[in-house]
């Protein structure tokens, strides 16, 4: 994975006992790439509009909140 | 990503864009992990009842990390104020009941954890986009920087029984969870904070010295009573506020992450079921303790809604003696370092999944640079603003509930689809009776909380609903 600058490329018998330790999607490398996106039902494209509105809307309340408190 | 293959649904690493074919290339940290695992196989192969107690001790960890952290300076404060308004009643089967809901909650983390062994912002990010992955993680941020101050102040309170001024008192608190950090190597941290977390069991001897009425304690848990002066609307939101607190935003991206940098396996779930519910229960225990050790505040009438934990400890010398008064101040001292210790820890794992950086508590200092600055700058960040003199911290603190309420809805829905994600979760997804139960459970906590947050952003409207 980017960043770590430390990896140790061992192939053959020596990694045996390590990858026996780890499922195989344990290892660092194996995360590398980003499971792929879910296919949302209509159902859930609507949930998620309405997460956004709720959050559209308290935001907005809770900035009212805080400028109203501060007068 | 689910390994059977019997499921063809399921996203399996075929189904990943190719790699080259070459051998896997090991980590650092694919080591460490490895180490620890070689242990739990090794405690797996044995039989006997010593080597089962020797797993379920190499397997717990997250579910009580979380449970005793929720058990932090503001909730051990508000269980204290619950007690001395109003003594052994009502609220000591609520507290019950509401770590129950927090165990319905947790162990769909620890299923999601196990089973595609991401963590769970990556997962957001990834299921659902980089909209959501960004915004849970910002949000966390936020929230979580907020609670930290909470609990430096819960810890500068705590510190102040014994004199210690908070130039003293905060650069040591930060210092001690340093400490923790400088093994680079999850188990250590982990079973250091898990030391650190015994301490908050100290409210139960500490209730035990109170001398508490146990037929009452019965009679409440069968009668749900007394409730004092009735269903008030300051009960009425001392409910919501509890219930919306049951969870936060916090214990569902600690618990997945860290399952996963603890590299517990599909095999694990049954022993992190058992970690999470052990977690409750330890919790729930302090908590009903709190309220038990404070009850005998009730007869005095005294006004403690500004009480913090020194005032605390004062009023209760005369229940509980000086060195009872001492251990409690040393126990709300602990219920602020664990919760900062687990709440920064969350943000940087949220930040590495998010940004695609290295994430876990088993790398070297140069290896998880950003992982380890995140969680450094969290902390001392929180820590110098309680240091700012003449800053509003009880307004601070009020902003911590309120951001956890609009922070709750999503944080909820989210776990609730990724655990019913069959292409991810494969067998694991969650079952009916699981849904019916996690589902309500997740509706009731999203009610409270937004009733909550509108009794504080929009008192007026709140108390036109409640008044009869």
């Amino acid at each position: 994975m980017a960043g770590t600058g430390l990896t140790i490329n061992r192939p053959g018998a020596s990694n045996s006992g390590i990858l026996s330790s780890l499922e195989p999607d344990q290892l660092t490398g194996a995360k590398r790439e980003r499971l792929p996106r879910r296919r949302l039902k209509n159902s859930e494209v609507l949930l998620l509009w309405g997460v956004r509105v709720y959050l559209l809307v308290m935001m907005g309340v809770v900035v009212y909140q805080l400028w109203t408190g501060s007068r | 990503m689910n390994r059977t293959q019997e499921n063809s649904s399921v996203i399996t690493a075929d189904a990943l864009p190719a790699s080259s074919g070459a051998a896997p290339v090991i980590t650092h940290e694919d080591l460490e992990r490895a180490e620890d695992r070689s242990k739990v196989a090794a405690a797996r192969a044995q039989t006997g009842l010593s080597s089962r107690f020797r797993l379920l001790w190499l397997l717990i960890g997250p579910g009580i990390l979380v449970m005793l952290g929720e058990n932090d300076g503001p909730s051990m404060l508000s269980y204290a104020a619950t007690g001395a308004h109003y003594g052994v009643g009502f609220f000591i089967p609520f507290i019950i009941l509401t770590f129950a809901m927090a165990i319905v909650v947790q162990e769909m983390t620890v299923r999601l954890g196990a089973a595609t062994h991401r963590g769970h912002a990556e997962l957001i990010f990834s299921r659902f986009g980089p909209f959501w992955g960004w915004f849970s993680m910002i949000d966390l941020a936020f929230g979580n920087f907020l609670t930290l101050i909470a609990e430096f102040i819960a810890i500068r309170a705590g510190l102040s029984y014994f004199g210690v001024p908070p130039w003293v008192a905060i650069p040591g608190a930060v210092l001690v969870l340093f400490l923790a950090l400088l093994s680079h190597r999850y188990w250590t941290w982990e079973r250091l904070t898990l030391a650190f977390a015994a301490v908050n069991l100290v409210f139960v001897p500490l209730a035990l010295l109170a001398h508490p009425d146990w037929n009452a304690v019965g009679r409440s848990l069968v009668t749900w009573g007394p409730l004092p002066g009735g269903m008030t609307s300051a009960a009425l939101l001392l409910i919501l506020s509890n219930t919306g607190a049951t969870v936060t935003p916090w214990m569902v991206f600690f618990q997945q992450s860290a399952t996963v940098d603890k590299g517990l396996t599909r095999r694990d779930v049954r022993f992190g079921r058992i970690d999470t519910f052990l977690g409750a229960a330890l919790a729930a225990g302090a908590a009903v303790g709190m309220v038990l050790l404070t009850s005998p505040l009730m007869k005095l009438h005294m006004s403690v809604e500004n009480f913090q934990a020194a005032e605390f400890a004062k009023a209760l010398q005369p229940v509980i003696g000086r060195s009872g008064a001492a251990l409690f101040s040393l126990g709300m001292i602990e219920a602020g370092i664990v919760a900062a210790i687990t709440i920064s820890a969350s943000t940087a794992y949220a930040f590495g999944e998010v940004a695609r950086k290295p994430h876990s508590l088993n790398l070297r200092m140069k290896e998880g640079r950003s992982f380890y600055a995140v969680l450094c700058f969290c902390v001392i960040a929180a820590a110098a603003v309680v240091l700012i003199p003449g800053l509003p911290l009880v307004y601070v603190v009020l902003m911590v509930n309120v951001v956890a309420v609009v922070a709750m809805p999503p944080a909820l829905l989210f776990l609730y689809m990724l655990a019913n994600d069959r292409e991810i979760m494969g067998d694991m997804v969650s079952p009916r009776w699981v849904n019916v139960l996690a589902g309500s459970v997740v509706i009731l906590l999203i009610g409270a909380g937004l009733l909550f947050g509108v009794s504080v952003l929009a008192p007026n409207v709140f108390a036109s609903w409640v008044q009869p």
